[in-house]
């Protein structure tokens, strides 16, 4: 069945966690009849536990859905699903972009929250049509007029229009599919201009390749087109094209407004990476549609097994994990205290959570991660330059002519009570002030260029909690410039572990080395010796803290039943010393390694 | 082969007239109403095993002193029973509930040890952990024992208390010598959960602080001529406990009543908490099947606890495995934790202070 252009509404949802956005889809499916409530999992939209979970949507999810509206005519809807962290805010950006409207959900109870308007602010960018949902309203402490207060103060959004609704009972989803007929302005473009179609999304399939989910912007696409990849430049012939309801449905073709997926053989993923602009090989588009943006990895850390026999194991699941991820990038790398494992690139922190956890969920691996960190370029005396994403593969510092590291252009949007935490902050993470946009009377724009290790770490968290979580924060890799940067080291018992080391700003080496040994003796737990621990730079001990050995460790009372809860203790701490690292003669537990980040989080307290 | 038929018998009487704040062992208040029941469905759960002639029988609680007079004859009677002609006979009791008439009635059926609950010298401590006694009372149950021929006679002391300093427990070990009985245990508080402590978050010491308190009763005690022949027990030569050396030989027992553990053949196993199941007869909660691997990790965690360890001969004929080959041994030997004397193998005073971190190595 195919629908005229002017009969296709293509929208997102933004949400924050917990305001009902996945009940609010489920009930939109429902009543759109895509699909039966028998079939229907709870909050199908976020299809990985690891998503449901932590209630974030990482991986992002279309669904054409057909509506007969109250006028009598039949509409196609595409709802288009975002995921919601900084790290992907470009994803975001680019899911935002193949749609014309987005639906608004706030809580009833607790009005606009600030992981909301990150999103709204990337929606009102691509010029969306947005209509303000007002959820939860069956609970007694709803306050419809407190809630729409706050859409139009902290957002600037008119609420005339605004739809009131619980996805719980499922009253008022009627009228938000009526609101979505009526104002959100059908796909503009023209169906004989030459094809050009937004990548959003992708995901591996073992038969087909890669299917791509796109959004036609121009032109229209079937089986057989040979097609060209503007930016990679690549070339392929389309096998199959269809719509996901969320079953995949094949379809003959997809016109100019529709949302669908396309089947061409395609091997790697990061051949289709999101903002990609699909065109004919053969009479292409004049230029690609705009967004486009190179995604590279930000942060880099070592991954190894804490059982070296499980070697073969990460490789095969990194392997999996790629196929499905094109921002995932990984090598071999050796270290001489963890073994043999790989540096992996991710987007960010939030990336790389995810990824560990599902290593260590789906694969059933047991993981040590380095400490996060940068590229950084080092220039050679007499001439050259290596690059370094690996702290203990710094060169010797009597080679070192000059270390650069990657700034970013950062703009944090934030409601302007928030602008000096917001500039105390930045000067704190060595940011140099750029400009000061005010969009109008309550929010500004804040640019600040920052060296990014300093904001891969907290910077986030401690932005959030600066600004009760209202900035929102955007960047982008600008330039390299030079710091004054030296790798520190990490000595346990006298021995550098060279998985602990790390390129620190040498003004703060000090009060991060002392920060960093301390922490260092409280995670550590007490061995049958004493083990010294301390903070190094170019050999010099610059920081000292000792783990005092175990002086007493019995159970005073055994007998009778005492005697097996001794022995299930002593099964569950031996389970507990398998996750950690032999390292010489003293066992390191996994978090060890990681704990250089949560530093900051205890100087913010 | 060791023997692996039981030859101790371990009967649980759950009742107290007061709660103690540190105490983890099932246990009801006031014996009045549920006394008789109890001790009906007690002896069905005795007959149920063909429990024959014991070398050693240990009424433990709870407070079995808290039965009224005519069952705490009944049960001592009925003990008696199934104690082996010259067998340890033990029964644990408080001060305060130690009349003389109970202490006769044990005399009478051969009672010939029992464990007292001091706990502290210092009445404001003994207060702070719920006992009903003074330690003047303590003082004079030991007596009254003696003039009734009970001269095997073992004292509690709790430490580790909320800010005891070494003074204290100093004060606390002289008073505790002047009673002069051949045994005294000697335990760190432990907070267990679902006991008073638990609940009003009283903390257990700290690890240097127990470490010296431990270390000033150990030097302290063997001065005045006790040896420590398990982690927390000390006892003139002659006089350890019978009873609980089955525990620390990994030896097999029979365990009766509430909340009772026993180790019978391959099993060990684990009496319902539930006085309501145990009423009814549904004696058993729990049941571990004993394989060759765990009866080894078994067989370490409780000898290693003793002084005297374990024997290497023994040892390789019942587990067909020299236990000095292990590499983690050599090097605890190395390190000091672990020696050997006369063919056995056994903790040094610093290895015995951290025990359960050897454990922790050999299993």
């Amino acid at each position: 069945m195919k629908y005229a252009q002017d009969h296709i509404r293509n929208f997102s949802v933004i949400a924050h966690i917990d305001h009902g956005k996945s009940t609010l889809c489920d009930r939109i499916l429902e009543l759109t009849g895509a699909v039966e409530q028998r079939n229907l999992q709870a909050q199908m939209l976020d299809d990985m536990d690891l998503e449901r979970e932590r209630g974030i949507t990482i991986k992002l999810n279309a669904v054409t859905v057909t509506y007969k509206a109250n006028n009598g005519e039949d509409y196609i809807f595409n709802l288009i699903d975002t995921p919601g962290h900084v790290d992907f805010t470009y994803e975001v950006s680019r899911s935002l972009a193949a749609c014309e409207g987005a639906l608004l959900v706030v809580d009833a109870t607790q009005g606009v929250q600030a992981q909301t308007l990150a999103n709204v602010y990337l929606a009102i960018d691509n010029d969306l049509m947005i209509i303000p949902v007002i959820n939860k309203i069956d609970l007694p402490s709803a306050n419809v007029e407190f809630a729409k207060k706050e859409i139009r103060e902290r957002i600037g959004l008119s609420t005339v229009d605004s739809c009131l609704v619980s996805a719980k009972t499922g009253e008022g989803i009627k009228d938000i599919l009526e609101k979505i007929v009526e104002l959100v302005p059908p796909p503009s473009g023209d169906p004989s201009a030459p094809l050009q179609a937004l990548i959003f999304d992708s995901y591996y399939d073992s038969y087909r390749g890669v299917i791509v989910m796109v959004r036609i912007k121009n032109g229209s696409v079937k089986v057989g087109d040979r097609i060209k990849l503007m930016a990679s430049n690549k070339t392929y012939t389309i096998t199959e094209v269809g719509i996901r309801t969320p079953k995949e449905m094949r379809t003959e073709r997809l016109d100019c407004g529709d949302v669908g997926y396309i089947a061409a053989t395609i091997k790697d993923i990061k051949d289709v990476v999101p903002g990609e602009t699909i065109t004919y090989a053969d009479k292409p588009a004049s230029e690609a549609l705009p967004g486009y943006r190179k995604i590279n990895p930000m942060v880099y850390c070592g991954l190894y097994p804490v059982d070296s026999d499980d070697y073969e194991n990460l490789k095969d699941a990194l392997a999996k994990l790629v196929l499905n991820d094109s921002s995932l990038v990984y090598e071999p790398e050796t270290s001489k205290a963890l073994g043999f494992g790989f540096r992996v690139g991710f987007l960010g922190l939030l990336h790389m959570d995810v990824i560990q956890e599902r290593l260590e969920r789906e694969y059933g691996l047991n993981l040590i991660l380095t400490a996060p960190s940068v590229k950084y370029q080092v220039n050679i005396n007499g001439g050259g330059m290596v690059v370094v994403d690996n702290p203990s593969m710094m060169p010797e510092p009597s080679k070192i002519k000059s270390i650069m590291e990657p700034y970013v252009n950062a703009s944090i949007m934030t409601p302007k009570e928030y602008v000096g935490p917001i500039m105390e902050l930045c000067q704190e993470k060595r940011g140099i002030f750029e400009d000061m946009i005010y969009f109008d009377d309550t929010r500004v724009t804040v640019k600040y260029k920052l060296p990014l290790s300093e904001i891969i770490y907290s910077f986030f968290d401690r932005l959030k909690s600066a600004t009760k979580g209202y900035a929102s924060l955007d960047y982008e890799i600008s330039e390299y410039r030079e710091s004054d940067l030296a790798k520190m080291d990490i000595l346990l018992n006298g021995d550098i572990i060279d998985a602990l080391s790390t390129i620190v700003y040498r003004p703060s080496a000090y009060n991060r080395g002392l920060a960093i040994v301390s922490k260092l003796k409280q995670i550590i737990p007490k061995q049958q010796f004493q083990v010294p621990v301390q903070a190094a730079i170019n050999g010099k001990i610059i920081a000292r803290a000792d783990i005092k050995s175990v002086r007493k460790d019995v159970l005073a009372k055994c007998y009778g039943g005492d005697i097996s809860r001794k022995k299930k203790l002593l099964e569950k701490q031996k389970e507990g010393k398998k996750r950690m690292k032999a390292i010489g003669t003293v066992d390191v537990p996994q978090e060890a390694f990681m704990s250089v980040l949560s530093l900051e989080d205890e100087n913010e307290k | 082969m060791r023997n692996k038929d039981a030859d101790s018998l371990y009967i649980h009487i759950p009742f107290c007239t007061k709660l103690c704040g540190y105490c983890d062992f099932p246990k009801l208040l006031g014996s009045e109403k549920w006394g008789e029941a109890y001790i009906t469905a007690l002896f069905l759960e005795i007959d149920s095993y063909n429990i024959g002639k014991m070398s050693t029988v240990y009424i433990g609680g709870g407070t079995p002193t808290s039965l009224n007079d005519d069952l705490f004859e009944k049960l001592i009677r009925k003990s008696k029973e199934h104690l082996k002609d010259g067998g340890e006979f033990t029964i644990e009791a408080n001060p305060d509930s130690l009349s003389e008439k109970k202490i006769r009635i044990m005399a009478e059926y051969s009672v010939n040890r029992v464990s007292l609950g001091v706990q502290s010298s210092h009445e404001y401590r003994l207060r702070e952990m719920g006992r009903s006694h003074s330690f003047e009372e303590a003082r004079n149950a030991v007596e009254l024992l003696r003039k009734n021929g009970i001269f095997n006679i073992n004292i509690d002391l709790i430490y580790g208390l909320k800010g005891e300093t070494l003074e204290e427990l100093k004060e606390d070990l002289s008073a505790f010598i002047e009673l002069d009985t051949p045994h005294i245990s000697t335990y760190c508080l432990s907070v267990s959960p679902g006991t008073l402590f638990y609940n009003k978050k009283y903390n257990e010491p700290g690890e240097e602080e127990s470490a010296d308190q431990y270390e000033l009763i150990l030097s302290t005690l063997r001065g005045v001529g006790y040896r420590r022949y398990e982690v927390s027990n000390f006892a003139k030569d002659g006089c350890f406990s019978k009873h609980n050396l089955t525990y620390w030989k990994d030896n097999r027992y029979y365990g009766v009543g509430l909340g009772a553990s026993g180790y019978l053949k391959d099993t060990r196993y684990d009496n319902t908490r539930n006085l309501d199941k145990y009423l009814r007869g549904q004696y058993i909660e729990k049941k571990e099947e004993i394989d060759p691997k765990s009866e080894y990790e078994y067989y370490l965690l409780t000898n290693l606890r003793l002084e005297e360890g374990i024997d290497l001969e023994e040892f390789e004929k019942e587990f067909s495995y020299t236990l000095l080959n292990k590499k983690e041994i050599k090097e605890m030997i190395e390190s000091n934790l672990l020696k050997i004397e006369n063919n056995r193998l056994s903790a040094t005073d610093k290895g015995m202070m951290i025990l359960d971190r050897i454990l922790l190595n050999l299993f």
